[in-house]
């Protein structure tokens, strides 16, 4: 039946039509696209192909091909995040979820497989509201940041994103900077830890910050100054507990022999390192060492009982401060107890 | 400090802006006395506002605003996003703001309200900032700063010299966010078709809509809120997001380091002259903190930044004129275009319509 309708009603119906741009830039022949669209497909065929031919001659499955297919996943997934064009939201820090999301799969790969993370005392992480992590800082990358990350938002029961602080110097890098932002970081200033504690995130903090990264091989496991405690101060003012956290096999990965410290000056870095492998090899130096990993995220501190007064009160935040780090550092010396070898 | 009364004799600086034309438009029905000053001639006709010649670069500002009896000034003749020489700026901005001032103190003076308009400039941008500037980082000198953030600091120091000095005026310093109506420098990089960014930088851009700004100021004249306030919509963009916004695509070749370089390339590539400031801005990002403005005015920008962008983007749809023969006729269809595009971009309506209607 046709609808009869007066022209107010059908005014009322109507909706504004939407304006379609034609898609303007270049645009490749169209049997290359042909191909691009097909390549995948062939190379997949060859893949299935070579691990069965493989399986025959070795008798043992030399390509997992579920690994194979978890990576083809992920291709696509960022295929389809370079075409969201805008749509899509970030937060106030620019910290874009479902883009950091896509990458966990990377990093479950090495938190799984290469690094074997075992994680303990994922309990004391609070599934709901504000938290200061504060953990030990080692590794001549931070590469601990990214493990930590990855142990809370796999091993929890309630995924949260953890918004790590970052040496300022890492946000003026061209891909760093850009990468970091995205990914949830934002610059390790007082002010921003605040603002995220205030907003009931889990926010990390490593209070030893580059003398913590930039020590030498020799001195592993060995705590740096914490500073004078700021973190503590801030913790108190948001009303946040603190949360110990200690990582062990971070200090193996590039084991630091020597820093070339007029280089580094040059180059407007903290530190030059000199490893075994760097920068002796070029760009395969920058290749992590497989070290056996553990993380331990300890009970809380609750500092948060405190008046927010106890901010300024020098004595309590300094006993806070030693209180974090021994624990801290009892934690490393414990884990290095529980892990059979450096490597296993 | 009592609040002063109510304003009755305003004068606007810079009135030939089209953000003082809006300001004067909407301020218009609420003073008895409008006057506005500018070197060039007004946008629009408001038969409401008297206007005068003036150039606050001379010491004559001061003499008209004791000869007019003004009691509220509005110092809206800051330069930011101009493309004069940096000298001109300077004199503008700090020079200008010097002889208004003048006008402004003294035992004799009627002046009970100062508005002026600061910009999100005087913050620059850099890696080691905090990601949310609040209103005491711009008081701080920031070190190394030359150019638009350093005369905008010289002439923050000025004012804020003179709201202590002279306590029965009642001093307000908006800073307001970046503006991206169609004729400023950021829109208009935004706009290009391909827009070189730099190369492993994506910063998060917080924008005020042109419509807010107006309205901020003109609530500041009518309101009591004496101090400095952060004025940008809520939300960030971020670059990439802002170019897709625009149909545009981002081309990542400005060298990251060495700002001089990127600006000569912006120079020859996109035949843009980019401020230093800006240049710093679209590397790093700057985002503002503007909790003190809500809980003083009891409001805030009502466009996103996201909004911003996207009404922008709208604006920008340009129609095609269909065969024009007398050339009235064309400028008709280039008027109701105009007219139509504003309409789209939330702006209000014309004032010359709005008066034969």
């Amino acid at each position: 039946m046709i609808q009869q309708a007066t022209p107010k009603q059908r005014k009322k119906n109507s909706k504004p039509a939407e304006i379609v741009r034609p898609r303007s830039g270049l645009q490749l022949p169209k049997q290359v696209r042909q191909l691009q669209r097909q390549a995948p497909l062939y190379a997949l065929q060859g893949v299935t192909e070579l691990s069965a031919r493989l399986k025959q001659a070795t008798g043992k499955d030399v390509i997992d091909l579920n690994r194979v297919m978890n990576f083809v996943q992920f291709l696509y997934k960022q295929r389809d995040l370079m075409r969201r064009g805008a749509d899509y939201e970030v937060d106030d820090f620019g910290f874009d979820p479902q883009w950091t999301e896509s990458f966990i799969d990377v990093f479950m790969v090495l938190y799984r497989d290469y690094w074997r993370v075992e994680t303990t005392g994922i309990e004391n992480v609070p599934a709901h509201g504000r938290a200061l992590l504060v953990s030990n800082h080692a590794g001549v990358l931070p590469w601990d940041g990214t493990m930590i990350k990855t142990a809370v938002f796999a091993e929890h029961p309630h995924p949260r994103h953890v918004r790590a602080l970052v040496a300022s110097l890492f946000l003026g890098m061209p891909v760093m900077s850009w990468f970091l932002r995205r990914t949830g970081q934002t610059v390790g200033h007082p002010d921003d830890t605040r603002r995220l504690l205030e907003r009931d995130e889990l926010v990390l903090v490593f209070p030893e910050g580059v003398r913590g990264t930039g020590k030498n091989f020799k001195d592993r496991y060995r705590l740096r100054r914490f500073g004078r405690g700021g973190f503590v101060g801030t913790a108190i003012r948001s009303r946040a507990p603190i949360i110990p956290v200690s990582v062990v096999g971070s200090e193996e990965i590039y084991p630091m022999v020597a820093d070339v410290a007029p280089l580094a000056r040059f180059l407007g870095m903290p530190y030059f390192p000199l490893t075994p492998f760097w920068p002796w090899l070029g760009p395969l130096g920058m290749i992590p060492l497989p070290s056996k990993w553990r993380i331990q995220f300890h009970a809380p501190i609750h500092v948060e009982d405190n008046p927010p007064e106890a901010a300024d009160d020098q004595n309590l935040v300094m006993a806070v401060a030693d209180e974090v780090r021994d624990t801290i550092q009892q934690g490393i010396y414990d884990n290095l107890k529980l892990r059979r070898g450096v490597f296993l | 400090m009592t609040s002063p009364p109510s304003p009755r004799r305003v004068l606007l600086t810079g009135v030939s802006n089209p953000l003082g034309a809006e300001v004067a438009l909407r301020l218009a029905p609420h003073v008895p006395y409008l006057f506005g000053c500018d070197v060039h001639d007004p946008i629009s006709a408001l038969e409401q506002m008297d206007f005068v010649h003036a150039d606050v670069r001379h010491a004559a500002i001061g003499k008209l605003v004791r000869q007019l009896q003004i009691d509220t000034v509005v110092h809206l003749a800051v330069m930011v996003d101009s493309p004069s020489d940096q000298r001109s700026i300077h004199e503008t901005d700090v020079i200008g703001t010097m002889n208004v001032l003048v006008g402004c103190s003294g035992p004799s003076s009627r002046v009970r309200r100062l508005i002026v308009k600061s910009s999100q400039a005087v913050y620059g941008a850099g890696p080691t900032d905090p990601s949310f500037f609040s209103e005491e980082i711009g008081s701080v000198e920031r070190p190394g700063s030359s150019g638009v953030t350093r005369d905008l600091y010289e002439m923050e120091q000025l004012i804020g010299e003179f709201a202590l000095r002279e306590e029965s005026c009642q001093v307000s310093v908006l800073r307001l966010g970046f503006r991206v109506s169609e004729d400023t420098t950021l829109a208009r990089y935004l706009s290009l078709p391909i827009v070189p960014t730099f190369a492993g930088f994506d910063p998060r851009l917080q924008l005020l809509h042109e419509d807010d700004a107006a309205e901020v100021i003109v609530r500041a004249v009518l309101g009591d809120h004496p101090g400095v306030f952060n004025v940008a919509a809520h939300g960030v963009v971020l670059l990439s997001q802002a170019i897709a916004i625009m149909g545009g695509s981002a081309a990542p070749v400005l060298p990251p380091y060495g700002r001089w370089a990127a600006r000569m390339a912006l120079r020859a590539l996109a035949r843009l002259e980019v401020q230093a400031y800006l240049a710093d801005v679209i590397a790093y990002g700057s985002v503002m903190d503007c909790s003190r403005l809500e809980a003083a005015f009891g409001w805030k920008p009502a466009h996103s930044s996201r909004a911003v962008m996207d009404s922008l983007a709208r604006g920008r749809e340009i129609e095609v004129i269909e065969a024009p023969s007398p050339p009235q006729e064309y400028e008709l269809q280039v008027y109701l275009q105009r007219r139509r595009r504003e309409a789209r971009n939330g702006h209000r309506i014309a004032p010359a319509l709005k008066a034969h209607k």
